[in-house]
């Protein structure tokens, strides 16, 4: 079996997820003696996580150490917090008399008091020893914030995590699994995965009944995030054919995946909608050369021709493949016209599999399912829409967060049937033939 | 298998979902003795043996229809018979992708209760994973397991225990090795005292996710505070809001047509009127003395001559039958949710836990 098990660990030469306490996130490569930049948080040599399970979380140390920490990053009230900092939320407790019990006292003067100027900051940072540099800033900020004893101790709790959260050198190391690289991309630049969720990445690949050993004919516009997705469910068994609508696939994202190239090779084919659609057009003609010819080549000749070959292999083996059909599931995430693009790829699809599409928008698969209601080749045409709505998750606090992240996309889900005869609307012939039937009882 | 893998023909033997509509999926097993009784007819099993999956099937008498579908653990979801609420594919897919499970994963589900995630388990888990699902409720526990066998699932991937996991904890004898779970998933009345008994058995290598499904907020609070103190970190509970769409096709009926119509209306009453005139200037009041033929005649007569002729402007189609659609209007796209939509399944809660260094160094 070809099987590979998903990493667990930091190793080299792979892409991994570094969380900050600012809740930013950040794509590292594990180079061997490469040192990462993590702006104000600072500076750590790679060679320090390697080894180190993913969800490990790490302080930086002066001269790029890092020392491993227990806990996750932003969790005050972690049993494993650093001790002068539960001290300090200890304390704050005790303050309850002083706290307000409401914030109905706070009068909010102005920023000047509740922040320090960038340029204490800086000062603070050179005249700290590394490692304590936010816990400093913290202290400075609890004395020259006028309105602290005034707030409630919960924002208070929060008011300190926050400062926490910005100051603290601190990571975590985590596996960049589909999930995360989808994050990545949504934080960056949400058009580039046309804006979806990753609940709407998960129902994908459940409705498209993903697993190993299948083969996919996709469409990916997110530049390769959905066909890393793909691949991590499969995990070395099975094939995708992509079909792209450039010269050349889009596979950007890929370089960040976490399968070798030798496994992205062999098992993502890829073929343009030119080729697929016509294939008999656009097979490459190709005639090996004798051996002989082969050794009479200057070098440079040799290697072009070597290359000519492979690209020839690759395209008819592509045809061939898009050729034979019969795939075991359609997903489409495009911002080509979808109704009429399933229309013209259903026949590849083989019988019982499922067919998913992909739309931010809802518009273009409301058209898709109403052509598809009369698509006998469809069975059970569905528009679905999955939102996950998060909550601010703190015992006796518990309530929806106030705002959400918007958009997220659709999915269109239907089942690729074959019709016992064309044209024939199953019902309406059944009742025409019911009354003949009737009558032919009646009559004899 | 039926959930694992792929099929291209229907052969004896094989678990085959009938689907007769979408609320009606009848899941059977191939046996060429037996028929399938629908109420849109008879189909035997044998003339079933040797179709493609995907094929739709005639009744014997030819009227009624069904097709042939491979079961896949999101039809089966839609198809199970129910013993309990299950969890359906919008949770079950978010939580699979959140936890991270994928081929090879080593999942702890309890309870089993109808098997619905169960089987979209296995499948992600496949033949390289595992999933350990344990139910306390005897007969349930035997409906289950006698599920995963027929279906092929028994063993590899899936071990089910008849255990109480709250009182007794998650370790198992039916099963060769350690559990080393690397997800759990906990989908029964109090999840708080089933998290106690997790530490045996998760892997202490690699970064563990747990999610509990409760569908009230008191029980998400007591899950707090135990994943709190058995150490879990990262917790945030969420809820999935998933709607299903219905697309039609409206109309597009302009007001300035609208506007024509009224007018055409108008213009065609005033006409009306205006052979009514015509006709008395011509033909003057009926007289008493007029004999009843007299009087029929001239009625007929009057019907005739003042008569508006049926109008040609019909913008919107009244009177008529028109199909969604039809070429000779014009008409948008458009799309409601569905008739009864689930607003709240169950609140999802996830945390997770980091490997135990002692283990790493
Ligand atoms: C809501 S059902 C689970 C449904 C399942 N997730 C599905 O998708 O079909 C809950 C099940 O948990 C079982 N259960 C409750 N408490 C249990 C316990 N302490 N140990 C084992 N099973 C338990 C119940 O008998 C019930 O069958």
């Amino acid at each position: 079996m070809t099987f590979i098990k998903r990493q667990t660990t930091v190793q080299y030469h792979q892409f991994c997820l570094i969380r900050l306490p600012s809740e930013g996130i950040k794509i590292v490569e594990i180079r061997p003696q490469g040192i990462v930049k993590l702006g104000k948080f600072g500076t750590f040599a790679v060679d320090q996580i390697v080894g180190f399970p993913y969800g490990q979380s790490f302080e930086i140390l002066d001269d790029n150490n890092v020392r491993p920490i227990q806990g996750s990053l932003v969790e005050l009230e972690d049993d494993e917090q650093d001790d002068s900092l539960k001290e300090k939320i200890q304390y704050l407790r005790q303050l309850d008399v002083e706290s307000s019990e409401t914030n109905r006292d706070l009068v909010d003067i102005g920023n000047a008091t509740q922040e320090l100027t960038q340029e204490e900051i800086e000062t603070l940072k050179k005249t700290s020893n590394g490692a304590n540099i936010g816990e400093a800033i913290i202290d400075k900020l609890i004395k020259s914030h006028v309105n602290f004893s005034q707030k409630t101790k919960h924002s208070q709790e929060k008011y300190l995590r926050r400062k926490q959260q910005k100051f603290l050198r601190r990571f975590t190391v985590d596996l960049l699994g589909p999930s995360q690289l989808l994050q990545y991309f949504l934080e960056k630049d949400p058009t580039k995965v046309l804006d979806m969720s990753e609940e709407s990445m998960g129902l994908l690949l459940s409705l498209a009944n993903v697993q190993p050993g299948g083969r996919y004919l996709v469409i990916d516009e997110t530049g390769g995030v959905i066909v890393n997705a793909l691949l991590d469910r499969m995990r070395g068994s099975g094939e995708l054919l992509v079909v792209h609508e450039n010269e050349h696939p889009n596979h950007s994202a890929l370089k960040y995946s976490n399968f070798e190239p030798s496994v992205i090779d062999r098992m993502v084919k890829t073929i343009n909608l030119l080729q697929f659609f016509e294939p008999e057009d656009e097979r490459v003609q190709w005639n090996d050369l004798s051996q002989q010819e082969i050794e009479e080549m200057k070098s440079s000749k040799k290697a072009h021709y070597y290359r000519r070959r492979d690209n020839a292999i690759q395209i008819n083996d592509a045809i061939d493949n898009a050729v034979k059909g019969d795939f075991d599931a359609l997903i489409i995430v495009s911002t080509l016209y979808t109704p009429t693009l399933v229309k013209k790829m259903i026949a590849k699809v083989g019988g019982s599999r499922p067919i998913v599409v992909y739309s931010q928008y809802k518009e273009p698969l409301v058209e898709t399912q109403v052509e598809s209601m009369q698509n006998l080749e469809l069975l059970a045409p569905t528009l679905h829409e999955t939102r996950c709505r998060p909550y601010q998750t703190i015992i006796g606090r518990l309530h929806p967060l106030m705002t959400m992240k918007g958009g997220g996309g659709y999915l269109f889900h239907a089942i690729r049937v074959f019709p016992l005869q064309e044209g024939v609307q199953a019902v309406g012939r059944g009742i025409k033939k019911r009354k003949i039937d009737d009558q032919q009882s009646v009559d004899s | 298998m039926s959930f694992i893998g792929y099929k291209d023909t229907i052969g004896e033997g094989d678990l085959v979902l009938a689907f007769l509509g979408r609320d009606a999926i009848k899941p059977i097993v191939i046996n060429k003795e037996e028929t399938l009784n629908t109420r849109f007819g008879s189909f035997p099993h044998a003339q079933m043996i040797g179709l493609k999956y995907g094929t739709q099937m005639a009744s014997i008498k030819g009227y009624g229809f069904i097709h042939l579908l491979q079961p896949s653990a999101e039809l089966w979801t839609l198809s199970l018979p129910h013993r309990t609420q299950i969890v359906y594919t919008p949770d079950s897919s978010y939580i699979t992708q959140r936890l991270g499970i994928t081929a090879g994963s080593r999942v702890i589900e309890a309870g089993t209760g109808s098997a619905s995630f169960s089987h979209a388990l296995a499948r992600t888990v496949s033949a390289e994973g595992h999933l350990f699902t344990y139910e306390f409720h005897e007969p349930r526990f035997l409906e289950a397991k006698k599920e995963f066998e027929e279906h092929g699932l028994l063993g590899t991937p899936v071990t089910i225990n008849h255990r109480d996991v709250c009182k007794d904890g998650f370790e198992i004898s039916n099963y060769d090795g350690d559990v080393k779970a690397t997800s759990v998933f906990l989908d029964l009345p109090a999840p708080w005292e089933a998290i106690a008994h997790l530490s045996q058995v998760i892997s202490q290598d690699e970064k563990v996710g747990i999610c509990c499904f409760s569908p009230c907020i008191e029980q998400v609070s007591k899950t707090l505070d135990a994943l709190k103190e058995y150490g879990w970190t990262s917790v945030q509970m969420v809820e999935i809001q998933a709607r299903r769409w219905e697309a039609r096709q409206q109309m597009v009926r302009q007001v300035d047509d609208a506007v024509l119509r009224l007018k055409d209306v108008k213009r065609r009453k005033l006409e009306g009127i205006e052979r009514k005139r015509r006709f008395y200037a011509e033909h003057g009041q009926p007289r008493d003395e007029d004999s009843e033929q007299e009087v029929e005649k001239r009625k007929e007569l009057e019907k005739e001559e003042t008569k508006v002729d049926r109008t040609e402007f019909n913008p919107f189609g009244r009177g008529l039958r028109i199909k969604d659609g039809d070429e000779a209007f014009n008409w948008i796209k458009v799309s409601k949710t569905e008739a009864e939509v689930k607003s709240h399944t169950s609140y999802l809660t996830f945390a997770f836990k980091q490997a135990t260094p002692s283990s790493t160094t």
